[in-house]
């Protein structure tokens, strides 16, 4: 085969003649450029995630793996829709989730805000105290809340002198529990989203909305809040999608009270040892939280305020 | 009271943030329907003043009073006034119908009066029919227009032009510079318009505000500032000039002579001081200045004027409507603008060069 030749003369000749062929041969020497980059990268995801996730979509759908072998069927999900414990544990698992998106959304918006307006320098320290918590393993984070929020701890000895409650709420092993955990160590997720897309608002739309006669309120509601929208959705998204996995945090802030679905999916295939159940709680788990942000973030798409996803 | 007869006085205005000087000591009339431009180079001071007026930026010291009424610690939303900026800033989110709804549904105009409003203003702007559009759907121009319907819907005291044309190309600056001039009079807003371009402020004003490093340099009609700038900042900053420089070699009331490094002497009128004083004294060194269009060129040997002189032509460039002809005159290089050249000139040949008195400005160095 004749080499393939790179100097301008022959480009200059050969693009009357072929000009098709010629930008056709370039298109695919440059895609087969950038797949030879991605493949190290491809080879690790489909090695380490896609056939392993597809090797326990195929264990789900076995339903005993006796003597005479594996039996195919839908079983393991059919109990899961018709046993109320599992679908407690699954509702458990998304109101716990819905609460983390709820406190972090109200906690981070005037954080996230206080970072768009301020000067930069100030915005690079907050940024830095923001993040910092992840800098802290989650373990090490819960088990500080644990002093908080034992019985007899800060938070009820606080309370207690304060008068505002003679027997303290039970905040530890409780759902209230797993959502101060969840929203302390998903914070920084919502209030960097949220930021981000607040930085990208026009400052002069608030001027602009100034002039017209908006006070300070109103063109918060009017302005800020809907164009900040894309930060809110993705916050929520991303708070959501990791509370429904969450496993260390229900683990240890609410243990065996707040059973929530990753930590049965856990007990089904480590203390049980019943891998076919357990992986088809998995992906129940994983097709409710992927059906929920879908419809979620389409909504959000479509709604009033379409305009701004765009 | 006087302060009647101006939609806005600005008196002994100053700012500082840090150590910089923004404002300093700014003094300020706009006459009711007039369109004022505040014209000069990044960082003069336009903007911020702008913005004291807009109620944007708070002030050290001095005082702001909009249709005779004190404004000065009024906050923007209350003032009552109309904005447009360079960055067009239409709410993303709202259609064009629910942008120039927006500071009507906040002045609680009743819905069909509304309704009326927001189809006139589109009118105005020639932008009928596209009320529900988004701005994502629209041109620069498109959205520069929607953006001055949304100013004037609401029939603001004073209408605020903050470069609004300097993010267009500039077919559409013309188009729209005529267009805002016709609005402003059809309207009759008192309006100012914030500009670093000097040929827009000529061409659209009814007086222009010439300010640098935070203070103003000269108010005064666009013929005013062009042919008489009263100082050296203000002829540089409005179109090209020629300088030559040389000392007073005698003045009566009417003339002053000057006396040029090689030897040459030019007059000036007495009148065409320029700087604090505006005054100069026989011997004093002095600057000179005058504009491209304002030197004439005549074959060798003539004398069209009292100022005439010897020069060489050393480049000629066409530049469509005009010809650029830069000549050696007075042992240095002056360009001269005319709309056409003889036959026969070119590099090298001998010419006469002169000028009015009149045309050229004389300032102490």
């Amino acid at each position: 085969m004749e080499p393939v030749r790179y100097d301008d003369r022959q480009e200059i000749v050969s693009l009357p003649l072929q000009p098709a062929a010629a930008k056709k041969r370039r298109n695919w020497k440059k895609h087969l450029y950038a797949a030879l980059l991605l493949l190290p990268l491809l080879l690790f995801i489909i090695g380490f995630f896609v056939v392993p996730m597809l090797y326990i979509l195929y264990l789900s759908f076995i339903e005993t793996k006796g003597e005479a072998g594996a039996i195919y069927s839908i079983g393991n999900y059919v109990r899961f829709f018709t046993d109320p414990y599992y679908l407690h544990s699954l509702w458990l698992t998304i109101k716990v989730s819905l609460y983390t998106v709820i406190v972090s959304l109200l906690l981070g918006y005037p954080v996230a805000l206080t970072m768009a307006k301020c000067s930069p320098r100030v915005r690079g320290l907050l940024t830095l105290l923001v993040a910092s918590p992840l800098l802290i393993s989650i373990v090490v984070r819960n088990f500080g809340w644990y002093l908080l929020l034992l019985p007899n701890g800060t938070v009820h000895q606080l309370l207690e002198s304060l008068g505002i409650t003679q027997s303290p709420p039970k905040l530890l092993f409780s759902e209230t529990g797993v959502v101060i955990g969840l929203s302390n160590a998903y914070l920084p997720f919502m209030i960097l989203s949220i930021a981000t897309s607040l930085y990208n608002i026009d400052p002069s739309l608030e001027k602009a909305a100034a002039i017209l006669g908006a006070g300070p309120f109103r063109s918060f509601v009017s302005i800020t809040l809907p164009l900040s929208l894309p930060g809110i959705v993705s916050g929520i998204v991303l708070v959501f999608s990791m509370s429904m996995s969450a496993y260390v945090t229900p683990a240890l802030m609410g243990g065996a009270n707040v059973p929530m679905l990753p930590m049965v999916a856990y007990d089904q295939i480590i203390n049980l040892l019943r891998w076919t159940y357990g992986s088809a709680v998995s992906y129940v788990l994983l097709g409710i939280t992927l059906v929920i942000v879908t419809v979620f973030t389409r909504m959000m798409e479509r709604g009033r305020y379409r305009e701004v996803f765009r | 009271m006087q302060a009647l007869a101006n939609d806005v006085e600005i008196r002994g205005v100053s700012k500082r943030i840090g150590r910089n000087v923004i404002l300093d000591g700014i003094d300020l009339e706009v006459k009711q329907g007039e369109l004022l431009t505040l014209l000069g180079p990044s960082g003069c001071g336009k903007t911020s003043t702008l913005n004291v007026i807009a109620g944007f930026l708070d002030i050290d010291q001095g005082d702001v009073f909009i249709k005779g009424r004190r404004m000065t610690n009024v906050p923007a939303y209350k003032r009552g006034l109309g904005m447009v900026f360079q960055t067009y800033s239409l709410f993303p989110h709202m259609t064009v119908y629910e942008n120039l709804d927006f500071g009507l549904s906040l002045r609680k105009v009743a819905k069909d009066e509304k309704k009326r409003r927001i189809q006139t203003a589109l009118e105005l702007v020639k932008m009928t029919g596209l009320e529900n559009r988004y701005p994502r759907e629209l041109s620069g121009g498109q959205r520069q227009r929607v953006a001055i319907a949304r100013a004037l819907v609401v029939q603001p005291t004073l209408l605020l032009l903050d470069e609004p044309l300097s993010n267009l190309d500039a077919k559409l600056r013309h188009e729209l510079r005529a267009e805002i001039k016709r609005l402003q009079k059809e309207v009759g807003v008192t309006t100012i318009f914030v500009t670093h371009d000097q040929e827009e402020a000529l061409s659209m004003s009814d007086r222009i505000v010439v300010m640098n490093k935070g203070k103003i340099e000269q108010v005064g009609t666009p013929t005013e500032i062009y042919a008489h700038p009263r100082t050296e900042f203000v002829f540089q900053f409005i179109g090209k000039s020629n300088q030559l420089e040389g000392t007073v070699k005698s003045l009566d009331s009417r003339m002053i002579r000057v006396e040029l490094a090689d030897g040459g002497q030019v007059l000036v009128e007495a009148e065409n001081v320029m700087g604090a004083d505006r005054s100069c004294a026989a011997g004093d060194a002095v600057k000179l200045y005058i504009r491209p269009e304002k030197l004439a060129i005549q074959a060798a040997g003539e004398t069209p004027h009292n100022n005439s002189h010897a020069a060489t032509i050393v480049q000629m460039n066409y530049l469509g409507s005009a010809w650029e002809i830069e000549v050696s005159l007075l042992g240095k290089r002056m360009q001269v603008l005319r709309p056409s050249v003889e036959a026969g000139w070119t590099i090298g040949t001998e010419v006469m060069v002169g000028w009015n008195p009149s045309d050229m400005m004389i300032v102490k160095k």
